[in-house]
């Protein structure tokens, strides 16, 4: 039958709401922060170590993924943006007064997952694109450049964006699953820091099987304008990526529908 | 028009809510009544969808909850006050559920305004007094101008002011033809706010009526002092009344009414100087109802109320 509650008129509702807490903006700040500043301090610190650098490390040396180290931060900021998008609606209890708005959860789910995606794919675009440019603008002069107008440059920088935009969907959907924000955001550090420690722990013919299956190695292959040792090529990481996601979030919806939404935490 | 059919809510090992079977009319106030964990919130939670029933459904006007065209249109509730993000403007908070559901964003306005909290409609709702939360709920109870409204524990955290608006509010919400269900656990708050009572207990049903009913059925006492208390108490015993000799050294009387004892004393020459039937209070009505189903209750359990 129809309904008044449709996909738009609740992405609408859920905009508001995103975009009318602090966390959000503070999130965003944050991603712009780490992103760009951190990209800047890496890139300046690079600069003037370049010239002492061994002669093999310049001979591999990727002036696009060093100028997008600052992602490797910010991806736990946007994260964080994600999972409190749902959690805090646990946390608060306004998912009552959402979901009694909104019945149709799945809807809510999609929803909640448009707007993070729009607003995060903007907001991670126009940090990788600004700190790809000032970081070379850093490097210029002493240390090899990257230019956008080098097909796998450009991809590279896009890519960085849409994994940050990734991520903040992963830890919306460990938000769908997980309700509680400190868990959440435990989970979600373990699966990008922990995680990689596990691998690295495990004898070295596993390691290479599984370690480029990781979420960060996922991220380093989408990056890099060349092939990374060991790993998958760009657009299969993104696959890779998109699949966890749509993973996760297919369970974090089931879920949403399946529990009792109304009980206080 | 709510209608609760058969309706069981398990938790675990717990049956919060059993075999319920009631219907909430239109045009009048009904209050919801039982004691802390009654089950009185489950029910509230399964009829605007937000818990799966174990057994039974609710319907709204003959419909489930996820099947309505537009929810806030339907139904307005008010579940927990505080239940809001802290971080959240009033306004952004009104907002966010008028779009949802295509209601038009002046009607923010109006409920802001109608509630009487215009002036803090830009803070923070982390901010707010219980009061002003409680009229912040009622605001986004009344979006979409619903003809079935329910309020969870409406008066918890009120000023007397505010106590005195929401019983009148409620009154004129009915007296425009809409259904009014409000849940509370203060039988005196239901007394003065309510024109029908369900109570229940434990999850279970337990009686449902106005609150005249409620009250007639209760077993009425009748205090009497008299010229001869011993004389009068064997002539009331042999009758098949229940006599108690009270402090003061009258007798209460269970099982005649006042008519039938002054006969009786007026038949064996006793003079009455006092012939006074004792309504039973609504609380009592409801200590009696429910003292078998009160959760947490405090001990010894007889006749706590005399």
């Amino acid at each position: 039958m129809s309904s008044d509650v449709t996909l738009l008129s609740v992405s609408r509702a859920e905009w508001i709401k995103f975009r009318s807490v602090r966390s959000t903006i503070m999130g965003v700040v944050v991603t712009f922060v780490l992103t760009i500043g951190l990209g800047a301090l890496i890139t300046a610190a690079v600069r003037s170590h370049y010239n002492e650098m061994d002669p093999l490390r310049k001979l591999t040396f990727d002036p696009t993924s060093v100028s997008l180290g600052g992602t490797l931060f910010a991806q736990f900021a946007v994260g964080v943006i994600g999972a409190l998008f749902i959690t805090s609606e646990y946390s608060s209890g306004s998912i009552r007064s959402t979901l009694a708005a909104v019945p149709h959860r799945t809807r809510l789910a999609i929803s909640k997952l448009l707007v993070l995606f729009v607003s995060m794919l903007v907001v991670s675009e126009v940090a990788c694109f600004v700190t790809f440019q000032l970081g070379q603008a850093i490097f210029s002069g002493v240390v090899p450049t990257a230019s956008l107008a080098t097909g796998v440059v450009l991809r590279s920088v896009v890519f960085a964006g849409i994994y940050l935009t990734l991520l903040s969907m992963l830890g919306y959907s460990l938000g769908l699953i997980l309700r509680q924000s400190a868990a959440c955001i435990s989970v979600f550090t373990s699966l990008l820091l922990i995680l990689p420690i596990v691998v690295f722990l495990l004898p070295q013919s596993w390691q290479v099987h599984i370690s480029k299956y990781e979420p960060s190695a996922l991220g380093q292959s989408m990056m890099s304008p060349t092939a990374v040792l060991n790993s998958f090529g760009a657009t299969s990481a993104l696959f890779i990526l998109v699949a966890y996601v749509a993973l996760m979030f297919g369970l974090g919806v089931t879920l949403l529908n399946r529990r009792d939404a109304g009980a206080s935490q | 028009m709510i209608k609760i059919d058969h309706l069981s809510k398990r938790y675990g090992d717990t049956l919060a809510v059993d075999d319920l079977d009631f219907e909430v009319k239109p045009g009048v106030v009904t209050g919801f009544l039982g004691p802390n964990g009654s089950g009185k919130s489950t029910t509230m939670r399964i009829v605007l969808g937000l818990d799966h029933p174990s057994k039974g459904r609710t319907t709204i006007n003959g419909k489930s909850y996820h099947d309505l065209k537009s929810p806030l249109h339907e139904v307005g509730a008010l579940l927990d006050a505080k239940a809001v993000h802290p971080g959240r403007t009033a306004r952004n908070h009104l907002r966010a559920l008028a779009t949802s559901n295509k209601i038009k964003l002046s009607r923010v306005d109006e409920v802001l305004e109608f509630t009487g909290i215009s002036s803090v409609a830009n803070k923070k709702v982390g901010g707010f007094s219980m009061g002003m939360s409680q009229r912040l709920g009622i605001a986004g109870a009344l979006l979409g101008d619903p003809g079935v409204l329910l309020f969870d524990e409406p008066v918890n955290g009120l000023d007397p002011e505010g106590i005195k608006w929401i019983r009148e509010f409620f009154q004129s919400l009915a007296k425009e033809g809409r259904t009014v269900f409000v849940s509370s656990h203060l039988m005196s708050e239901m007394a003065v706010s309510a024109d029908q009572i369900v109570v229940i207990g434990r999850g279970k049903f337990i009686t449902q009526g106005s609150v005249d009913d409620l009250t007639a059925t209760a077993k009425g006492t009748v205090f009497v002092r008299a010229s001869d208390r011993q004389a009068l108490s064997s002539a009331l015993e042999s009758a098949h009344a229940v006599v108690h000799q009270t402090n003061d050294n009258a007798l209460s009387v269970t099982g005649l009414d006042s008519d039938r004892i002054g006969e009786i004393a007026f038949g064996c020459g006793i003079v009455i100087h006092e012939l006074t039937p004792q309504r039973a209070s609504l609380e009592e009505v409801f200590m009696d109802l429910t003292a078998d189903s009160v959760e947490y209750g405090s001990h010894p359990r007889e006749s706590p109320h005399e």
